[in-house]
């Protein structure tokens, strides 16, 4: 269950001294629930990547909290959010942000060995994980050998691999042809059905936000009138 | 993260930026090499100065000068801490001769006690120490003072000296009458020792050495052939002290020197000259240990670039990773890793290559010295290098504590990485 709660930011742009504010996000406030696709959408500058990086924990917020099963977030410091991410939270690109010089496999790995897991369980994981999403066969490849819809498969594998209750996706499609947008998007709706994980998915795209149970419409750092809609 | 992860993630990046790796280790290698090799000629010539200091004389002895030595005096010093034995001889003054089978020596003798000379060090090649007072123990050098003075020789050759064995001979002592028309009384001294000769090949020892006890009826045996000493002048004395206090241990030289001193004797030992050397040289070395610190100072620019280069070029990597859940402390630690990878590994080969350097400056410089000088194949006895393992110790810490520094900034700039930022950086 994510809650948030008041969420406010601004950045402060221009020169030193003269630095003026820009509001981004101006009083937010609402919840994910356990098992659910949340979708968050809303037009460049809308201000959605900005909350999707504090609820990420990327991001102190100037005002509000974000609470995760009733942990909060924004009480913690850098390396409490870190370690608090690694435990909870999958992260889905829109980049991929595969590590250009690990395979496949090793990429998939990553998050394990940063926990600290015993090589051989990792290896048996990930090993399982490859075989059910149906990489095996790309294990060894380096990311620039891999397609877009291939590169998003292994991020999605990766966002995984720690088994968190909750995945952030950022434009998860975003770099991916239509078709391919087709074949991520069942995919996460099948491993939100199968194993209950809570998606947030940040997206411009009507399409992707229709897979949602729940979506929110950000315009100007708020949220949309009428923006919320249920899925049943 | 693991440690062994750690490792396997650094080593990873380092192999694809293998390149420009190398020529940060080769710069620290080069800093390092060249900090060891110049301070290593300082140890060197400390080494041989000191060597040629300690081997002309018996490290543990300090020599004791005193208007007034008397055996009293001597024994109290047996009695001071550290002391092993003290040597007290009385070097004849007047002329005496020794005579073996016609052969005859001026004498160079000394009477002195056996039992403190053997726990001092003092050592037979033949033979065994004297047990009563007409047994004596003569210096390795003693049979060539032997010369036949009858013997007819041309014009600019030696005389023949004494070739047999001397062991077991007794040799007959006189002195030279002082008196004119007087005749010494005259001792049968039997030789029962030969002492080692000294280790020096230019050393050379004629001694006779005669035990305490004989010294009373001698010195009457010399007054009678004395004339009696006028009025106002003072007599030569029939004896010269010369007193040694051996200490057990070389550490503990200092402190039997310092006590000696402090109870108003005059006192030499090689400590005294051993801590001025030291003294100089510790600023020596200490001065060529700075002078190679400047060069490795300049190779840490090196680290500290490659170091940035490297965090800046992985920034997405960073941001990935921090995004993934890694804390700013694993991401400090994994590029500080790097940075000292560099500094070890450039460590290890300049340690190797600084004894090949040392090995072949030992080898080829003596040979081309002595060349330039026009000496054939003297042996210099020069040490040019010598890296001893405090100097790579220093060397060491120096490197590594600089790769390390040059490392920190880096790595902190990396450990500052902004998330966001670094995810929409493009590389």
């Amino acid at each position: 269950m994510i809650e948030v709660k008041g969420l406010a930011h601004s950045f402060r742009v221009g020169k030193k001294g003269k630095e003026t504010e820009v509001p981004v996000l101006k009083g937010l406030t609402l919840q994910a629930a356990d098992g659910e696709i949340v979708s968050i959408v809303g037009r460049s500058g809308s201000g959605k990547s900005t909350l999707l990086h504090i609820l990420a924990g990327f991001l102190q917020p100037d005002r509000g909290q974000v609470l995760v099963d009733g942990t909060d977030l924004t009480a913690m410091n850098e390396a409490q959010r870190a370690a608090y991410r690694l435990d909870h939270f999958g992260f889905v690109f829109q980049n991929f942000q595969l590590m250009p010089g690990l395979t496949a496999f090793e990429n998939v790995e990553l998050p394990l060995t940063l926990k600290g897991v015993p090589a051989t369980e990792r290896r048996r994981k990930v090993e399982e994980l490859l075989e059910s999403t149906g990489l095996s066969d790309i294990r060894s490849h380096y990311p620039n050998e891999l397609s877009g819809g291939q590169q998003q498969r292994v991020g999605i594998a990766r966002a995984l691999i720690t088994e968190p209750p909750i995945i952030f996706a950022d434009e998860p499609t975003g770099s991916l042809d239509s078709e391919t947008e087709q074949d991520i998007l069942l995919l996460i709706q099948s491993l939100n059905r199968t194993y209950g994980i809570t998606f947030v998915i940040i997206t411009h795209d009507d399409e992707v936000a229709a897979i949602a149970d729940r979506t929110y419409r950000m315009h100007d750092g708020e949220l949309a009138e009428g923006g919320l809609r249920h899925v049943i | 993260m693991s440690f062994k992860d750690q490792i396997a993630f650094v080593r990873q990046h380092i192999r694809r930026n293998r390149l420009r790796v190398f020529m940060t280790v080769l710069a620290a290698t080069m800093g390092t090499a060249f900090l060891i090799v110049l301070a290593s000629v300082g140890f060197g010539l400390h080494k041989t100065i000191k060597d040629e200091v300690l081997s002309n004389q018996m490290i543990t002895q300090v020599e004791v000068y005193s208007e007034e030595l008397t055996d009293a005096k001597t024994d109290a010093m047996k009695e001071m801490d550290h002391v092993k034995s003290v040597v007290h001889r009385k070097q004849l003054s007047p002329t005496a001769f020794a005579e073996l089978d016609g052969y005859t020596a001026g004498l160079n003798a000394y009477f002195t006690d056996f039992s403190e000379e053997e726990t001092s060090g003092f050592k037979l090649a033949e033979g065994r120490f004297p047990e009563n007072p007409g047994e004596i123990v003569v210096g390795s050098g003693f049979a060539e003072q032997l010369s036949d003075e009858k013997a007819t020789v041309k014009e600019g050759e030696e005389l023949p000296t004494y070739k047999e064995a001397l062991l077991g001979k007794t040799v007959t002592f006189r002195f030279d009458p002082l008196e004119e028309g007087a005749v010494s009384e005259e001792w049968p001294l039997k030789i029962v020792g030969i002492k080692e000769a000294p280790g020096k090949d230019w050393a050379f020892d004629g001694y006779l050495y005669m035990d305490n006890r004989l010294m009373p009826e001698m010195e009457k045996g010399f007054a009678a052939v004395s004339p009696e000493p006028e009025e106002g002048v003072e007599a030569e004395p029939f004896t010269y002290p010369q007193v040694n206090v051996y200490v057990d241990k070389l550490e503990n030289v200092k402190g039997v020197t310092t006590a000696l001193k402090d109870d108003g004797y005059s006192v030499y030992s090689v400590s005294e000259e051993i801590e001025q050397l030291d003294v100089f040289f510790l600023a020596l070395k200490a001065g060529l240990v700075f002078v190679g610190t400047i060069a490795i100072l300049i190779a840490s620019i090196g680290i500290f670039n490659t170091m940035t280069m490297a965090v800046t070029e992985r920034t997405r990597e960073i941001g990935v990773m921090k995004a993934l859940g890694a804390g700013p402390k694993l991401i400090q630690r994994l590029f500080l890793m790097e940075s000292a990878w560099i500094g070890i590994v450039g460590t290890a080969i300049a340690v190797v290559i600084s004894y090949g350097v040392s090995f072949a400056a030992n080898a080829v410089l003596p040979v081309i010295v002595t060349a330039a000088l026009g000496e054939d194949g003297a042996d210099l006895g020069v040490t040019f290098s010598v890296i001893p393992w405090q100097l790579v110790l220093i060397a060491s810490a120096i490197s590594l504590g600089v790769a390390m520094i040059s490392g920190w900034r880096p790595a902190r700039k990396a450990t500052k990485t902004d998330v966001i930022g670094a995810l929409r950086h493009e590389l």
